[in-house]
């Protein structure tokens, strides 16, 4: 079975947080790059995540309003919106970068993801 | 020169071990990154663990260290403090988080053997981007600005002075004390309310400290620039054409005063002169002109309060003018306290409209020695009031108005329904109410001794729109129909100041949905603005009790006084942002996303540069410059991009 290369952007403050109190088994396919603030994920980031291999991205902040920075979510929000459309033009579907809210304590809503986004990806299958 | 990058990698006494092989790790890592060498480590944070990376530190003399182990959120610090200890530069070193976050999560042996060296490779290829970091400090003034001297103000500005560091306390109006300095008695235990506060307007005053505080009334801040540690206020203070070291308060300047105006102390409900001392007790006991009142400020030549003054010519200022003063501090409380939501707009209760419904503030007054009617309880006709309703939660608990409950409303009712009963033990009180909140270990109390009171009666209603005051005969009201009441005392819901929202902007912080003040976090840091080195105590922040006011001035206190210690200096974190001036063109992107406003803008150059004391490093600003002028510490793009290539690079191999 095709195995999608899933990299993560997630935020210091809540979702790695969030990603360390996931204590079930979840799918290996996510690889977490750990930022400040998801507010630091610069589009190039994940453009090269795509040249470098990656069949996915994923990134992941604090909810609305719980940014340890105050805004750095709502920034990383709007640039999500702008890039799918920059992204739907190299022909990546919308699928295979996604971005949502994971709280310190939402080891399970973490889990929830990464196997959602595992298998959105694997069913879209190897990016070609 | 190649960097030479070690990689430590702990088995977690068998909690990583078990399911990640660290054989497969190392083999995975010899090809396709540049691992210096690879050991494995019982228990690295334990202390022979971390003797053995001091030991290791000394004999590889590593450029760079990557350590494979937990949660960098667990021990990143504990790490970095052996580096330092060791003599190497704590931030050349990158933490993979193999616990969490693959052995504890990941069944299949190889497949977390896979995952593991595909993070540590990442790490290895961003460590040998990382820079050697250093910590830099700055001085910071031990002074502290209080805006707002009410209980939470002065409890802040007395505790600060305490401990011998200057106070600036700021307070807009002519008197200080806050609200409850117009009140009679005070919930939950009905003490006298001058006789709690004058002792520590006094200490404030005269005190043994007194001098370390320095009381600017009739002021307000204007301006506000700098940062945690070295903030500089600019405070505008309107004249009070008396000279307040001079004067001793005797008041025979007053009395000869031709001019009568409504008195905003009592609400309007009496007058007073031109010249005043506000009300009787009022502190600092020196009067104060309303200049918009004065017959000067209409060009004729009054002196008549000059010439009644028993110590000659020179206390009453007619010259006296707007100065606007500067001060230095290195954190500023914020004090500024709350009023009432305007119960007129809900038409319906009669507030502007019946002469005898009265808001709480109003009804205060009356009951208050030093109010219009000198504590008798009279309507303005001048009857005794045999029947008073009170309305609680007007505007309260409401999604038409204010959703919140303003918690203090049915203490200060109880309050009112006792010196009532006190005052006049035949009248009738009515309580309407939407709810009924007594929490604490005193509150409950006092709604019981409220309701024992044979002459009260409590009644609920559901929305205060379905209740009517109308006028009857005799000025006499009915409430509902059914009510004869001959006052009528609402209990307007708690908001924020008017001014709130420009003191915000002046101060650079933030205010919630509501416009109080907003707080850091609300469970942790209540206290605590979103700005560093910005506090904020009482009402201002959310309705309160003047205990829980007081509470939150010491503790506003006790953030500046740990924070900013004499001859301590601010330490700034090294990662933070910072612009290559050569690349950036002056757009000014960065400044609009910063949340700290660390981003200042040269005019001369065009050039943005970001204030490292306000920089908190986020790098929202890295990701936003068009330009690439942006340099994030320690979350480099170079690092960052390495990185991804790294977690990648071994997948392809998998
Ligand atoms: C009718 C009523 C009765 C109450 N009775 C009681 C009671 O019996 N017991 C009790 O515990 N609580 C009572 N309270 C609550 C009590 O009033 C508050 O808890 C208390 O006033 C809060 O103190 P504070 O210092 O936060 O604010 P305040 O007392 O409001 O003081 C704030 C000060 O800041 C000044 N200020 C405002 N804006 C500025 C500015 N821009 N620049 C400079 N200075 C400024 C104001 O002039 C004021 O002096 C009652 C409240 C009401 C409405
Ligand atoms: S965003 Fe970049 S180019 Fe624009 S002002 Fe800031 S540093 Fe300069
Ligand atoms: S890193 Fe964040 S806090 Fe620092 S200057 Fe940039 S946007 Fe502001
Ligand atoms: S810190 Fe989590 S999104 Fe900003």
């Amino acid at each position: 079975m095709f195995e999608p290369r899933i990299v993560g952007f997630l935020c210091n403050w809540c979702s790695y947080a969030g990603a360390d109190k996931a204590a079930r088994a979840y799918p290996p396919n996510v690889n977490v790059v750990r930022v400040m603030c998801s507010g630091r994920v610069d589009p190039q980031f994940i453009l090269k995540a795509y040249k470098a291999g990656a069949d996915g991205v994923l990134v992941l902040a604090c909810h609305p309003g719980d940014c340890h920075y105050k805004e750095g979510n709502y920034k990383a929000l709007a640039r999500h919106r702008i890039l799918l459309r920059v992204l739907a033009e190299h022909g990546i579907e919308s699928a295979r970068c996604r971005f949502d809210y994971v709280s310190a304590s939402e080891g399970d809503r973490f889990i929830e993801i990464i196997t959602e986004m595992t298998d959105a990806v694997r069913a879209l299958g190897k990016r070609s | 020169m190649r960097v030479k990058i070690g990689v430590y990698f702990c088995n977690c006494g068998g909690n990583i071990s078990g399911k990640v092989d660290s054989e497969l790790v190392r083999r995975a890592l010899e090809t396709g990154c540049d691992m210096g060498y690879f050991k494995t480590c019982e228990l690295m944070c334990s202390d022979d663990g971390k003797a053995y990376l001091r030991d290791e530190i000394a004999a590889e003399k590593p450029d760079r260290i990557v350590i494979a182990a937990c949660s960098p959120r667990e021990h990143e610090n504990t790490f970095m403090r052996v580096l330092s200890g060791a003599g190497m530069n704590p931030y050349l070193m990158q933490m993979v988080n193999i616990r969490e976050q693959v052995a504890w999560v990941t069944p299949d042996v190889r497949l977390a053997s896979l995952k593991a060296a595909a993070l540590i490779k990442g790490a290895v290829k961003r460590v040998a981007f990382h820079k050697p970091l250093e910590m830099k400090s700055i001085e910071m003034s031990p002074d502290v600005m209080v805006i707002g001297a009410g209980p939470a103000g002065l409890k802040a500005a007395l505790t600060i002075a305490q401990t011998g560091r200057k106070v600036t306390l700021v307070e807009k109006r002519a008197v200080i004390g806050g609200q409850p300095v117009l009140y009679e008695e005070v919930f939950p235990n009905l003490q006298c309310a001058p006789c709690m506060l004058e002792p520590m307007l006094d200490e404030i005053l005269h005190g043994d400290y007194a001098k370390n505080i320095e009381i600017l009334t009739l002021s307000e801040v204007v301006e506000l620039y700098g940062f945690y540690g070295n903030f500089i206020a600019k405070i505008r203070k309107t004249p009070r054409y008396a000279d307040m070291n001079q004067c001793i308060g005797c008041g025979e300047c007053i009395g000869l005063c031709p001019v009568d105006v409504k008195n905003e102390f009592n609400n309007g409900l009496d007058s007073r002169k031109a010249i005043s001392l506000s009300f009787a007790g009022a502190l600092p006991n020196v009067p104060f002109i309303d200049m918009a009142a004065c017959l000067r400020a209409r060009g004729e030549d009054c002196r008549l309060c000059d010439e009644a003054c028993p110590l000659g010519g020179g206390i009453i200022l007619y010259d006296d003018t707007e100065e606007i003063v500067e001060r230095r501090m290195g954190a500023v409380i914020v004090a500024v306290g709350a009023s009432l939501y305007d119960a007129g707009l809900i038409s319906n209760l009669g507030l502007g409209r019946l002469p005898d419904v009265y808001t709480s503030f109003e009804f205060e007054r009356l009951l208050s020695s030093t109010g219009p009617t000198g504590g008798q309880l009279l309507t303005r006709s001048g009857r005794t009031p045999r029947s008073i309703a009170i309305i609680h939660c007007v505007g309260s608990l409401d999604s038409k108005h204010k959703e919140y409950c303003s918690g203090i409303c049915c203490q200060y009712a109880f309050k009112f329904n006792l010196m009532v009963g006190r005052k006049l033990p035949d009248t009738q009180i009515h309580h309407l109410h939407k709810e009924l909140v007594y929490p604490g270990k005193e509150e409950y109390f006092l709604y019981k001794r409220a309701k024992e009171n044979p002459n009260a009666v409590f009644i609920q209603y559901k929305d205060i729109d379905t209740l009517c005051v109308t006028e009857a005969e005799d000025g006499i009201m009915i409430v509902n129909s059914s009510i004869k009441a001959d006052m009528v005392v609402l209990c307007p819901a708690v908001v924020p100041s008017k001014d709130n929202g420009k003191l915000n902007e002046t101060l650079g912080t933030t205010v919630d949905m509501f416009g109080f003040f907003e707080e850091l976090h609300a469970t942790l840091d209540p206290v605590m603005a979103k700005v560093r080195g910005i506090y904020i105590a009482g009402a201002c922040q959310s309705p309160m009790s003047i205990q829980q006011a007081i509470t939150q001035g010491m503790a506003t206190a006790g953030y500046a006084l740990s924070g900013i210690v004499g001859g301590k200096r601010l330490e700034i974190e090294p990662i933070t942002a910072s612009v290559d001036a050569d690349r950036c063109s002056g757009c000014r992107v960065c400044a609009l996303v910063c949340p700290y406003k660390a981003i200042g803008f040269d005019e001369q150059n065009k050039k943005s540069s970001v204030n490292e004391v306000l920089c908190e490093g986020c790098g929202s600003c890295v990701a936003a410059c068009p330009a690439g002028a942006i340099n994030g510490n320690h979350f480099t793009n170079d690092a960052i991009l390495a990185e991804i290539e790294g977690v990648l690079a071994c997948l392809n191999q998998g």
